[in-house]
Formats: C-alpha cells, structure tokens, sequence
C-alpha cells in the first residue's frame, strides 16, 4: 500500500479512537438518558394543551407543530434553499428546443420496458399518487407532511419514465418543465400568503397560527365543526406537497433527456 | 456494565465508524462520483446520530405523538414523562431537504464537468491547464 | 428494552459492513447498490428510535431518490473507476 493510504487509514483511526474515548467519559453530556431536555419537555407539554391556551398549536403531533409553527422560519429558509437548487439545475441544462425524436416507436420496436412491467407500472403509479395525498393531508395528526409527502409523489414520475418512455411523458402525457415550474410557483406563493395572512387580518407576526397573549387576533380556527384542521398547519402541508413534488419531477425531467441530444446542442 | 449499556456504547461506535470511512472515501475518492456516494453516506449518518442522542433509554418509551384529541392533565403528564425528544426530529427533517438540494446541484455540476473535460477522474482533471 | 437494543446494534453493524463495500468498490453500479443497502438498514434503526417522520422522508428520498440519481450520473459519465492511482 502506498504511504498516503496509511497515513490516511491511522488518521481515520486515530479520529474514531479519539472521539469514542471521548464520548464515553461524558465530556459532551449529551449521552442518550433517561430524562429529556427542559426545551424538549416545554414542547411536549404545550402543543396540545386545551387548559392552558396561551402556547398552544392545535395539534397532536409534536414535529409538524415544532416545523410549521414554532420554528416556522427556519422552514421557510429551507424552502428558498431548496428552490436555489432548483433554478441552478435548470439554468446549468437550459436549452433553447429539444426534438423528442419520433414518438412511440424506434427502429422498429417500441420504446420502455417489456409489457410485464408497464402492465405492473399502471396498477402501482395510481397508488402511489392515493398515499402521497393521504399523507400530505393527515399531516397535522399523525407522522406525515410536506415534504414526506412531496418525495413520495417524485418517485411516480421516475417510474413512468423508466417503464414507458421519455416520449410518453412529454409528448402523450404533454408535461413539459414549464408546467411543472408553474406548479412549483403556485405552491410557493400559497405558502407566502398564509404566512403573510396573519399581518393583514390584525395580529402582529407572521406566520402565526392561534392567538397569542401579545396577539389575540388570528384568523385560523383550530377545528371547523368536528374537523380538526390545526390552524395554518394544513394549508401550509398542502402548499409544501405542491411545491416539493413539482419540484422533483421538473429535475428529473430535465436528467431523462438523452444525451445525443444535448452532444448535438452544445456542438462537442 | 450491564448488558444494555454496553450495546449502547456498541451502537455509538458503529456510528462514528460510518462517519470514519465516508470521510476516507470523500478524501481519498478516485472519481467525482464516488466522492458524491461517500458525501450522501456522510450526511445522513450525521443525521442519525442526533436522533440516536435525543433517544430516551427506559421501560417505556414513546412516539412524540399524542394519541388522543382531547387529553385530560393526567394524559399529558404521562405524555411528557414517556416521549422521545422533539427537537432533533424537527432539525433532521429540515437537514435532509437541505442534503437533498446539495446533492441535486452536484449532480448536475458532474455531468457538466464530464461535458466540458471528457473525464471525471479527479488526478485527470488536475493535470489539465485552463 | 433489551431487544430494541439488540435489533438496532444489528442494524448498525449491517449499516457499517454496507458503507465499507460501498467505498471499497470500483464499479460504481455496485457502489449505488451497497448506499441503497445501507439506507435500507439505517431506515430500520430509525423506526426503532421511535421516529416515524424522519422514516417516511428518510425512505423516498435515500432508497428512491439518491438511487435513481446515481444511475442517472453513472450512465452519463464512466461506469468504472479507473485502474492507475
């Protein structure tokens, strides 16, 4: 072996003994115990507490109200990150017209996989599309969301590609980027609105979701009828899945374009 | 040392192992690709030793999910004194769409680096000039 | 519990034994295989550490998403990792 694969090997070594010593003599105090953190008892305490209304969210489930409602802000950064991804790759693979090449057959035979899979394919997309809603909308209740959801709903359109064909998305199906992009927008800009809601109905922050002893104006009920809705907990899951899902499918759409064609455009 | 604490400590060491030789196959990777590999095995064992530290070793613990719509004050006691931590789980979920959207964009800065250099060994694309 | 305990240091070792082949392997088909291995495992250990969110997003984005991303690349660019060091 040469020398810089040994002296990297001892230093991987030296790093593991290193840190396992450390943690074993209770130097970071953050060793797994049998009690939590005071933070973590405050959220666990307040999020559901119907005697004392004053920090309440509405809602069961500890995560989503910590993602959506106490923490909200850092949600709303990782969306605009996530978007930042987004426009990078389509601007790194912009092109002006890409010619799909004949639709449906090639050479002869047709194009995807064997009749077994798109058979297989066509009893599974649908279903896949009914659990990323179900969990989408059950998000404020039980283990679910957004962006669970929203990945999810990206693994149906790389199915069909796989199975049937580039072609049949963009020339049977007709989805083409631009219409995933303006999916994309509509879900951003419904996330926008419900966070800047609460300032134009009274309160006194954004991304409010029940009345505050400093704000006691809200304009999101926490159940209509004997549904419980959460808030702004819901319209905020649904307006994630859009976006997320819409997301994924416009950058796999953009990988799936063949690579002749790109050659061709780019002159190499 | 019961037995429990010391799978513990086992799992711990298994943990930082991961992180030991991912971060050998980020450094010492041959190509572009399989220093993305290592990068993703990176992140999300980072991600699972915070969920591993905010666990809650006891008789009975539970999922930070009330099970009921309306509690009483004995519910919510016992709640508070079985659940697993909350935080990390909120982070975690915020960290993997951020690793995702990194991914994503080195992903398509890989194949254009293939388009332009023809090549995605790293000591190839070293020795080119300009 | 003691088997919880058990089952997730199985899960563990499972997970580390998948990183090394990864990183060990030249053909980068095998390498996508052995993350997608290990994803698997870490999914397992997570639902035991009783977090069922972080499982739905951890599942569809590492097994489904990372993969399928991989393959993308790898048919784009070279498929074996050359031999000169």
């Amino acid at each position: 072996m040469r020398g810089k694969d040994v002296a990297m090997g001892i230093a991987t070594a030296l790093l593991l003994f290193v840190v396992v010593a450390i943690v074993l003599l209770g130097a970071t105090a953050y060793t797994p115990s049998r009690e939590i953190r005071p933070l973590a008892k405050f959220y666990l305490e307040y999020c559901m507490n119907v005697f004392n209304k004053d920090w309440w969210a509405a809602s069961p489930e500890a995560v989503t109200s910590m993602l959506w409602d106490y923490r909200g802000i850092d949600t709303y950064y990782e969306t605009s990150v996530f978007f930042l991804a987004i426009i990078s790759g389509v601007a790194l693979f912009r092109i002006v017209e890409v010619k799909l090449g004949a639709e449906g057959k090639k050479e002869g035979k047709e194009l995807g996989l064997s009749l077994i899979v798109k058979t297989s394919t066509r009893i599974v997309f649908p279903l896949i599309l009914i659990v990323a809603v179900s969990v989408a909308l059950h998000g404020h209740l039980t283990p679910g969301g957004g962006f669970q959801a929203g990945s999810i709903l990206a693994v149906g359109p790389l199915l069909l590609i796989a199975a049937f064909s580039r072609h049949f998305l963009g020339n049977r199906l007709r989805l083409s980027e631009d219409k995933c992009l303006t999916l994309r927008s509509i879900g951003l800009i419904l996330i926008v609105l419900v966070i800047a809601l609460p300032l134009i109905a009274g309160a006194v922050a954004l991304m409010q979701n029940q009345p505050k002893p400093w704000s006691p104006t809200s304009p999101f009920p926490a159940y209509v009828g004997p549904l419980w809705i959460s808030g702004s907990l819901f319209f905020l899951n649904v307006a994630e899945f859009l976006a997320v899902g819409a997301g994924f499918t416009l950058l796999f759409l953009l990988l799936s374009i063949p690579e002749e064609d790109f050659r061709r455009i780019l002159g190499l | 040392m019961s037995i429990e604490s010391l799978l513990q400590v086992y799992c711990y060491v298994a943990l930082i192992t991961i992180i030991a030789v991912s971060l050998y196959g980020i450094a010492r990777g041959y190509s572009l690709t399989k220093k993305l590999i290592a990068l993703t095995i990176f992140g999300d064992t980072a991600n699972t030793l915070m969920i591993y530290v905010g666990y809650r070793f006891g008789e009975e613990v539970f999922v930070p999910v009330m099970p009921t719509l309306n509690p009483s004050p004995e519910d919510i006691m016992w709640f508070v004194s079985v659940a697993v931590d909350p935080v990390p789980q909120c982070l975690v979920i915020t960290a993997i769409v951020i690793n995702m959207a990194i991914t994503m964009f080195l992903a398509f800065l890989i194949i254009q680096v293939y388009r332009l250099y023809g090549t995605v060994a790293v000591k190839k694309i070293a020795k080119l000039k300009g | 519990m003691i088997l919880a305990t058990l089952i997730m240091a199985f899960a563990f070792t499972l997970a580390a034994l998948f990183s090394y082949l990864a990183i060990k392997s030249k053909d980068l088909v095998k390498a996508t295989v052995f993350s997608a291995g290990q994803s698997a495992a870490f999914a397992l250990a997570l639902f035991l550490l009783m977090a069922p969110d972080i499982v739905l997003a951890y599942v569809a984005v590492a097994v489904g998403i990372y993969t399928a991303l991989l393959l993308y690349i790898i048919s784009k660019t070279e498929r074996y990792e050359g031999d000169e060091r």
